[in-house]
């Protein structure tokens, strides 16, 4: 059993099927690439595992149970967590409190827990506070704790994004164009870190447009074009593949 | 002096209302992102319910009203809190779940316009255009002057200030209030992280208008009267408006904004001479404030006093974090 396995996933706007069938399997510590043309239909792939984007057709299981029309919320309460094409950190919040936030999660955060038992909320403060500081030790963010989303560089919004997905210690993280914005000489650093969060033994899937990447660091990559699958492989194998040539040379 | 002391003491209970106005409105919106500009309807029922339920039933030829019940003013300002909360659960299920924010807003605006309609034209609910009068003040066995009562009756006001600043404040440091503003700074991505942005979106709808029915609450009950000519919806813009002048997502920022807003500003046309025909300083008063909020949003949108960045300390208690950014990486 695979740890996520997406089956025939369709994702339709009106009448266009922006994803046409695209299935995968993704074990635990994988890195999976996800990669095609403008218009492939990556990121409503993406959406689709995420919960972002509603499922027309298909079937999307964690760890053999069925989550694909759970909303959002649900799924990444489950271990399904992702960061976006536009970078998303809580801009009026400070680094520090972005991961504060993700770490509580759902259940820290509930009304009823934070009134009735006060005494566990402050233990829960203690305890994620901690892990928030041992994660931006991890990943050299100390400086930056206090420093408002806004007032961060790209490739550190990205980092506070991925800081904040591994903050709910998830079982797979998806990444869209996680190194758009980030300054080319950092590029080589978030791809290690993103390696060290492979190493951990969560799942990665990255929809990305730098191939280097994706070489560097996925398995296997699944290429797309026009919502469907057109090769599958080792990154060497799929860039050979003539028909993905074509759709990439147009 | 006497005529000052009672002017003061009757502008500290409305100051008192629309504070409790403003920690509701910057909760909703300060906090969670949440337009609530349906506001002032929350605020009527509370004022509505808190007036009949201490009137006795209702004669039907004097004033028409439902649920005449002549209970005890205490009783009345938790059953206005309630009806405040329980409005806000009926209107927020319907109009916060999976609508963008905007389309919220405009909803909530249209809510408040009907709202009024349904009042004014439906007089056996709460007697129509003219509206409930005649609402027995409470303390009346108490042997105070009409100072001293004004006085009293603004302390009590000014306690369930502190109160409802105590809780909203304790409320938004919590990792519920963070929640809020994670969902209000990004939505998808607090989805993302297992927060149900619904639930919170809901929750404090229904906790800022419990506040809002308090407040009506507590207005009706000192100057004794409710009706439609008293929660047109540009109340609801005065408060949004001293909120962003005081600052959003500060609660000291919101008690300054009603102190500049709605108490002084609106306060000051009583002592310049008037000009022109009786009744244009008032209605300059609305473009004034309409007027003001644009220039906030243009000149310093974060008001007067932002919102507080919250530095974080290890649990050795010395600040880890230099106080200014130390860019190590390039900027955006």
């Amino acid at each position: 059993m695979s740890l996520l396995a997406a089956r025939g996933v369709v994702v339709a706007y009106g009448g266009v099927r922006a994803v046409d069938g695209v299935s995968l399997d993704l074990e635990p510590g994988e890195s999976l690439g996800l990669i095609g043309p403008n218009g492939a239909g990556k990121s409503s792939f993406l959406g689709a595992l995420g919960g972002q984007i509603r499922l027309a057709e298909g079937s999307i299981a964690l760890e053999g149970h069925e989550v694909g029309r759970l909303p959002a919320f649900k799924r990444a309460r489950r271990g399904i967590t992702r960061t976006f094409q536009m970078t998303s950190e809580f801009a009026r919040m400070t680094v520090f409190e972005n991961l504060v936030t993700a770490g509580h999660g759902a259940e820290g955060a509930a009304l009823a827990r934070v009134v009735l038992r006060r005494r566990e909320t402050r233990r829960a403060e203690r305890d994620v506070a901690d892990r928030a500081w041992a994660v931006l030790d991890r990943f050299e963010m100390t400086h930056a704790a206090d420093f408002y989303g806004a007032e961060l560089s790209g490739g550190q919004r990205r980092l506070v994004e991925i800081m904040r997905c591994l903050m709910r210690e998830p079982k797979v993280l998806l990444l869209d164009e996680p190194m758009v914005g980030v300054a080319p000489h950092l590029v080589a650093k978030l791809t290690s870190d993103l390696r060290s969060i492979q190493d951990d033994g969560i799942a990665l899937v990255i929809v990305e447009h730098a191939l280097e990447v994706v070489q560097d660091l996925c398995g296997r990559v699944i290429v797309m074009a026009l919502g469907r699958p057109i090769a599958t492989g080792t990154f060497d194998e799929v860039v050979a593949d003539p028909e993905v040539q074509a759709a990439y040379v147009g | 002096m006497t005529a000052w002391s009672y002017y003061i003491a009757t502008l500290t209970v409305y100051f008192g209302v629309d504070v409790l106005a403003a920690l509701s409105v910057n909760l909703q919106f300060g906090f969670a992102g949440v337009v609530n500009f349906g506001f002032i309807v929350f605020q009527s029922v509370g004022a509505y319910i808190a007036a009949v339920v201490v009137l006795g039933p209702s004669s039907g030829t004097f004033q028409q009203y439902v649920f005449g019940a002549r209970l005890p003013f205490g009783v009345a300002l938790l059953l206005a809190t309630a009806a405040g909360a329980v409005l806000s659960l009926a209107v927020g299920l319907f109009s916060l779940r999976n609508i963008r924010s905007d389309y919220q807003a405009a909803i909530l605006l249209i809510i408040s316009l009907i709202a009024t309609q349904v009042v004014q034209g439906y007089v056996p609910l709460f007697n129509g255009s003219n509206g409930i009068t005649g609402v027995p003040r409470p303390f009346g066995s108490l042997p105070l002057s009409l100072q001293g009562y004004e006085w009293a009756y603004a302390g009590w006001v000014l306690l369930f200030c502190a109160v409802a600043y105590a809780l909203v404040t304790w409320l938004s440091r919590s990792p519920w209030g963070r929640a809020l503003r994670a969902m209000r700074d990004q939505e998808d991505a607090a989805a993302a992280l297992g927060l149900n942005v619904t639930a919170l979106r809901l929750q404090v709808f229904v906790i800022g208008g419990a506040i809002a029915g308090l407040s009506g609450g507590l207005l009706v009950e000192y100057i004794g009267a409710w009706s439609p000519d008293a929660w047109g919806y540009a109340e609801t813009f005065v408060i949004f408006t001293s909120i962003f002048v005081g600052g959003v997502g500060n609660y000291r920022g919101a008690v300054l904004g009603v102190l500049l807003v709605p108490i002084v500003f609106l306060e000051l046309p009583r002592f310049l001479p008037q000009v022109g025909y009786p009744g244009l300083m008032d209605s300059m008063e609305w473009i004034a404030i309409g007027a003001i909020w644009m220039l906030c949003l243009y000149v310093r949108p974060q008001g007067i006093l932002p919102e507080r960045r919250n530095r974080a300390r290890r649990a050795s208690g010395k600040a880890a974090i230099p106080a200014e950014p130390a860019e190590q990486m390039e900027p955006a």
